[in-house]
């Protein structure tokens, strides 16, 4: 099975950028030829274009969240999400370009989508190439659970 | 009085905020867009390697990072005193074709056409790029599906990678062509060059064609006469690398022409108290509000001011039509604000064309790609940025690290003509206190038009584009609100 871990978020805009941090931590601890590790800042469509043809895609991301506790990490399949934000006004939701690839008869598309998310209730829009601590500390737990994850899919393809 | 607020505007992420304010019949007094700007850039950059700057820019803003690269790369040319080889000049333009291509087919299929495509009073479940494809046909879909591909792919090779470009250097660019790069680029380009011509065809047959929306594009509140802004080259045609910064009046006579290290003697900026957002002004005409007219300093830049701007495109095909819009919508300037949608499909023919001449160009296989650099100084870079004109600024220290560094992005030059476009088509639309989906759509197109970015390098999960509208009665208190997708 191939996977990507993909981190996403903007390093040079705080906390936003806590899933490159993510991306970089894990490069540590997996040395699996079938799991690809890379970043983006970006959303929608080009987001499409960099999982496409894997099996599985593991997104890790901050998730904007009134509800939840700032700071905590949430494993979220894609579906359970109504629609994504894309990572700026000029480009359609993950989601929406999901859609459309579909309809388009796309065969590469992941089966499986799932989006490791840290949940913030706010993020500053500030420059600033810093984690605040809270946030911080939800990086080794992201790393925890999408190294469980892997190791799932392991056990269930052999 | 009353307020409506719609907030943030579909389809547009940052939390933009539109306010329209009625008076006690229930017609529209004035409205605002409220935007969050990023703060902090200049702190952030000083101290920092000069020659980090293009990769720093190209992640303020998931829109446009091939446009900052370059923005900052240029801005480093000119303070290291330094003027690449002419090849790295080519390879650098073509890259920005790439970028033109995938951006101008974005808008036009994905965020700004299906107003028109669809209608725009369809439902918003159907006024998407969904809805263009069930009424434009699956392959048409896979047509858009491929040319934005492409051009992604274009900067891509040319770029590293499409989404963070790691070529732009101080004096030139870090990679040429090969051969077989050279021969994926030219088929590419041919299947562009098709595209774009058909991307006119269908503006023509569904817009142009519909005497409707001919009628609502030509219509007042849709109207703006400011000044326009664009680059041009030597003949005064558009260019989005290099040029001159050309501005004219509302009749497309030019007012001024300037090298980008005039640029703070020529523009202003303007500071209101609702918004973090500055106004820039021409500066001899002077701040006089928000208005239009040959006494405001208010310009617009992007595709349509880029075209009023200049006196043709530079390349056959896209001159042709360049003429045809002008003839078709009543001579210069054109100063109705949804000819945007047009402006940039024209565009895309451009950059098609040009992305031929420069992939044709013997030299552009050279491997002279790079001058050596000066001492580090003062210096000033700019471009067109797929929505307007875009400068950056460094002062350099002695050891080139950034001392000063400030912006003047696209959307910002536009920022005072959005805000009236918006108060204007709200104006229009919104009659004693008659507010549903359908006319607050009439409203964002005003504003889509100008394909803006605000805030654009937050991307958090999970949004949904809400839209929220709230009415206020003449004492601030809500009487009504209207949400969508929340």
């Amino acid at each position: 099975m191939k996977t990507i871990i993909l981190g996403v978020g903007n390093q040079i805009l705080g906390d936003d950028g806590v899933g490159v941090h993510i991306s970089n931590e894990l490069k540590k601890y997996i040395k699996n030829p079938n799991v690809t590790i890379d970043e983006a800042v970006t959303g929608g469509m080009n987001l499409l274009d960099l999982i496409l043809g894997y099996d599985k895609a593991i997104i890790l991301d901050a998730v904007k969240s009134e509800k939840d506790k700032h700071g905590i990490v949430q494993r979220i399949p894609i579906n359970d999400f109504k629609a994504m934000h894309s990572c700026n006004p000029h480009d359609v939701s993950l989601i929406e370009a999901i859609e459309i690839a579909k309809k388009m008869g796309e065969n590469r598309i992941p089966k499986e989508i799932i989006i490791i998310g840290v949940m913030m209730k706010h993020i500053s829009l500030e420059f600033n190439d810093k984690l605040s601590k809270k946030i911080a500390a939800a990086i080794p737990i992201a790393v925890k659970m999408t190294l469980d994850e892997i190791k799932n899919d392991m056990k269930i393809s052999s | 009085m009353k307020t409506i607020t719609i907030d943030p505007i579909t389809r547009l992420e940052g939390h933009g905020k539109i306010s329209i304010f009625l008076d006690n019949k229930g017609d529209v007094e004035n409205a605002v867009l409220q935007i969050p700007e990023l703060r902090g850039f200049e702190r952030f950059a000083q101290g920092r390697r000069a020659e980090d700057m293009p990769q720093i820019t190209s992640r303020i803003c998931g829109v446009c990072p091939v446009a900052h690269h370059f923005a900052a790369t240029k801005a480093l040319d000119a303070a290291f005193n330094v003027d690449p080889p002419s090849a790295a000049k080519k390879l650098r333009e073509l890259m920005y074709m790439g970028y033109f291509i995938y951006d101008h087919t974005l808008h036009f299929y994905y965020l700004g056409g299906p107003d028109f495509v669809v209608g725009p009073d369809a439902p918003p479940a159907k006024r998407n790029v969904i809805g263009v494809i069930e009424k434009a046909g699956v392959e048409v879909g896979k047509k858009v599906i491929k040319h934005r591909a492409y051009g992604q792919k274009i900067t891509a090779i040319l770029g590293g990678k499409a989404t963070h470009p790691v070529c732009g250097l101080p004096g030139g660019v870090s990679k040429g062509l090969n051969k077989d790069e050279v021969n994926d680029i030219k088929k590419m380009v041919d299947s562009c060059i098709e595209f774009a011509k058909f991307s006119l065809k269908l503006f023509d047959d569904i817009v142009l064609k519909n005497k409707n929306y001919v009628d609502i594009i030509l219509s007042d509140p849709y109207t703006l006469k400011t000044y326009n802004m664009g680059l041009v080259d030597k003949n005064n045609k558009v260019n989005f690398y290099d040029g001159k910064i050309r501005v004219t009046d509302q009749k497309g006579n030019e007012y001024t022409k300037f090298d980008v290290k005039d640029y703070y003697k020529k523009i202003a900026e303007h500071v209101e108290q609702w918004t973090y957002i500055k106004f820039p002004y021409l500066k001899a005409v002077g701040w006089k509000g928000f208005k239009d007219g040959k006494e405001s300093g208010i310009y617009r830049v992007g595709p349509l001011g880029r075209l009023n701007a200049a006196e043709g495109m530079a390349t056959p095909l896209a001159d042709k039509e360049y003429k045809r819009f002008y003839e078709t919508l009543g001579g210069k300037a054109v100063n109705t604000t949804l000819a945007f949608h047009w402006a940039r499909l024209i565009e895309l023919l451009y950059a098609t064309e040009r992305a031929k001449e420069l992939i044709n160009d013997p030299e552009i296989t050279s491997q002279k790609i790079r001058n050596p650099v000066g001492e580090p100084g003062e210096g000033m870079g700019v471009t067109e940025a797929a929505r307007g004109t875009l400068i950056h600024h460094y002062k350099l220290t002695k050891n080139g690290l950034i001392d000063k560094a400030n912006l003047i992005v696209a959307t910002t030059n536009n920022a005072g003509a959005i805000n009236m476009s918006i108060r204007d088509a709200a104006k229009g639309v919104i009659k004693k206190g008659k507010v549903d989906n359908a006319t607050l759509n009439m409203v964002e197109m005003a504003f889509r038009a100008y394909d803006p970015c605000f805030a654009c390098a937050t991307h958090t999960l999970p949004g949904g584009m809400p839209l929220e509208v709230k009415i206020y009665d003449y004492n601030k208190k809500l009487y009504k609100t209207l949400t969508q997708n929340i």
